[in-house]
């Protein structure tokens, strides 16, 4: 059983963690390990799933559209690079979570993407 | 000649801007801050006696831009300026108009940073010192073409490395001729991105090499002292994460040679105050060969593990020299007493590629235990910036032994909540952990070696403990919070940190 004790600490399981939610997720934090947790906080019931794999198809942060090497049609293989985006300094790859085809692209080269939002269309 | 300094403007953000205005109040030396509109409520901007906005997020129209600091230096009265590191720090243009404009620059003279800054007269000047340097060139005509065969000449594997580069970005390994074309443009793109220059330098990469820098001090005086080495072979895409002294691959006969090699090289070039002389090892023990890869003019983010072995601060000490004081120690005089390891806690996604996050600190607290030291610029409720490097922390744990101040860092890291934003914690304790890193085998491709089995194990999915919390939590919370959007992936709409409104449990 889990015990809060007050100002985001919590015990379980004998040990003491942290914890803090948003709207759409909680941070847990255990000795070392941080777990984020989707799921509506409105609701009562949780709805965990792990990250979709739509979000590794979208920029983790504001950033800007480098180089796109996937084209509409093209069947990739996990791992392969479909756009490069830049910010804080360094090239952020964004790479294909599994093997597909590529349905459609929705970024151009040199555009400012926000995250979240889907860069490449995947079927 | 020793003139004391008055008032010191800090040209930097984040926690070195923190680490070197606690200095100057320590020195009883009035501090200015800098501060652009994204760091208005930055600890730095408090902690100084008197701060500036600079202008807005950008670096390129705040910390980096010369007049408005300068105007800021006159307006508030301050005759230094301490860089920090990053931003201006190894700039020769700035370290010359802070000298026109009568401003001390904490840091070597302007044609010491420009001299050593550029490769070629590096290397130039650790041949004629006598300090052995790895091959490589900087192709005069920098097309792809004539860069790809300067890239045959030395022999492969090679590294690319910005010319008017440091700190690791844009570097890139190229092991054959099939990726070569590809590298050399992504390499020639970085440059540009980070420096504004794409001029490409062209190395040969030495295989399981260990990165083995020595800390270097030298007064107007003459004077010129190595504070021993500084292990850094964990890194990944040539940006460290754990850095170490001693390191467990030096005997005292080859620190000695390295650190009087160190000491020849900052003669030769006319090395002024604090500086890092950086080289690759081969091998261990007395049969080691070392190789001269780069200076850095500046302090170095890892400074703290040389000040817990040697007990010198190396800040004072900049601040002392710049003020034209002899440097107070001997060589003979300086030891290593115990052992201290670094971990940069970074905003990094390590199960996706260590992509860089930026986002609100919902929840953040520093652990507080013997041993332990961070320096840090974040605080509960504040929020790492897309703006600027995605470093949140350092922690530097220092004990008797390796082994202690290892555990010790551990133990730190496991007591240290940093939430609403990915961090590296769990994969530093992993690091720390790690079986080659316990028994001190480690070398530069550590992280590409082993780093993908680290990875898959911080990737794991909650265990109940965690799910139980967040159940609690949801509980508790029920009906507080507001549905923003209806995306799956979170908030799609711009500005995504301003609609994130955390609550606590």
């Amino acid at each position: 059983m889990a015990e809060a004790l007050g100002n985001g600490r919590f015990r379980v399981d004998g040990r003491l963690a942290y914890a803090v939610g948003e709207e759409q997720r909680t941070w847990v934090f255990i000795e070392g390990h941080t777990y984020v947790i989707e799921g509506d906080n409105r609701d009562g019931d949780a709805r965990e799933h792990a990250t979709d794999d739509l979000m590794a198809l979208s920029a983790p942060m504001p950033a800007t559209v480098v180089a796109i090497t996937a084209t509409p049609g093209q069947e990739v293989a996990a791992g392969d690079l479909l756009v490069m985006l830049e910010a804080m300094k360094m090239e952020l790859p964004i790479r294909a979570a599994r093997a597909g085809r590529v349905k459609a692209l929705a970024c151009r080269e040199g555009e400012l993407v926000q995250p979240g939002v889907p860069l490449v269309e995947m079927e | 000649m020793s003139k004391a300094l008055r008032r010191i403007l800090i040209a930097n953000r984040g926690e070195i801007a923190v680490r070197v205005i606690r200095a100057c109040r320590e020195l009883g030396i009035p501090s200015v801050a800098i501060y652009s509109d994204a760091d208005a409520r930055a600890p730095h901007v408090f902690l100084a006696d008197v701060a500036v906005r600079i202008g807005p997020a950008s670096p390129a129209e705040s910390y980096l831009s010369m007049s408005v600091i300068l105007d800021a230096a006159r307006e508030t009265g301050a005759d230094a300026i301490h860089p920090g590191y990053g931003f201006l720090s190894e700039n020769a243009k700035f370290a010359s108009a802070c000298a026109h404009a009568g401003i001390t620059f904490i840091g070597p003279p302007a044609a010491v940073i420009e001299r050593l800054g550029s490769k070629i007269a590096a290397r130039a000047i650790a041949r004629e010192a006598g300090v052995p340097i790895v091959p490589g060139e900087t192709p005069a005509d920098q097309s792809t073409g004539a860069v790809a065969a300067a890239a045959r000449r030395v022999g492969f594997p090679i590294l690319l490395k910005p010319s008017a580069g440091g700190g690791g970005i844009g570097m890139k390994t190229i092991r054959d001729e099939q990726t070569l074309t590809a590298g050399i443009e992504q390499a020639r793109r970085e440059a540009t991105a980070a420096f504004g220059d794409g001029t490409l330098y062209v190395e040969r990469l030495i295989e399981r090499p260990r990165h083995v820098e020595i800390q270097v001090l030298a007064d107007n005086h003459e004077n010129v002292l190595y504070l021993f080495e500084r292990e850094c072979s964990i890194q990944r895409r040539h940006q460290k994460v754990v850095e170490e002294t001693p390191s467990p691959a030096l005997t005292p006969a080859l620190r000695r040679r390295m650190g009087e090699a160190a000491v020849a090289l900052a003669r030769a070039a006319g090395y002024r105050n604090a500086g890092t002389v950086e080289f690759l090892l081969e091998g261990t023990g007395d049969r080691a060969s070392f190789y001269f890869l780069e200076v850095n003019t500046r302090l170095q983010v890892e400074h703290p593990v040389t000040e817990r072995v040697t007990g010198v601060d190396l800040v004072h000490a900049q601040i002392a020299v710049a003020a034209g004081e002899r440097l107070r120690w001997a060589q003979e005089s300086l030891t290593q007493r115990g052992h201290a390891i670094e971990v940069r806690v970074y905003a990094e996604d390590p199960a996706n590629h260590d992509l860089p996050q930026a986002g609100p600190l919902l929840l953040y607290r520093e652990p507080s235990m013997p041993g332990i030291r961070i320096d840090s610029g974040a605080y509960d409720g504040g929020e790492v910036s897309v703006h600027y490097d995605p470093l949140i922390a350092k922690l530097i744990a220092d004990g008797e032994t390796r082994e202690i101040a290892r555990r010790r860092a551990i133990e730190a890291l496991r007591n240290y909540p940093i939430l609403g934003i990915r961090t590296n914690v769990s994969f530093l304790i992993d690091i720390l952990e790690h079986p080659r890193f316990v028994s001190g085998d480690i070398d530069t491709r550590f992280l590409e070696t082993e780093g993908k089995e680290l990875r898959t194990r911080s990737a794991g999915s909650p265990p109940a403990e965690a799910l139980e919390i967040a159940s609690l939590l949801r509980s508790q919370s029920g009906g507080l919070s507001r549905r923003s959007g209806g995306s799956e992936v979170g908030a799609a709409k711009a500005e995504p940190w301003e609609t994130l409104r955390g609550f606590r449990g």
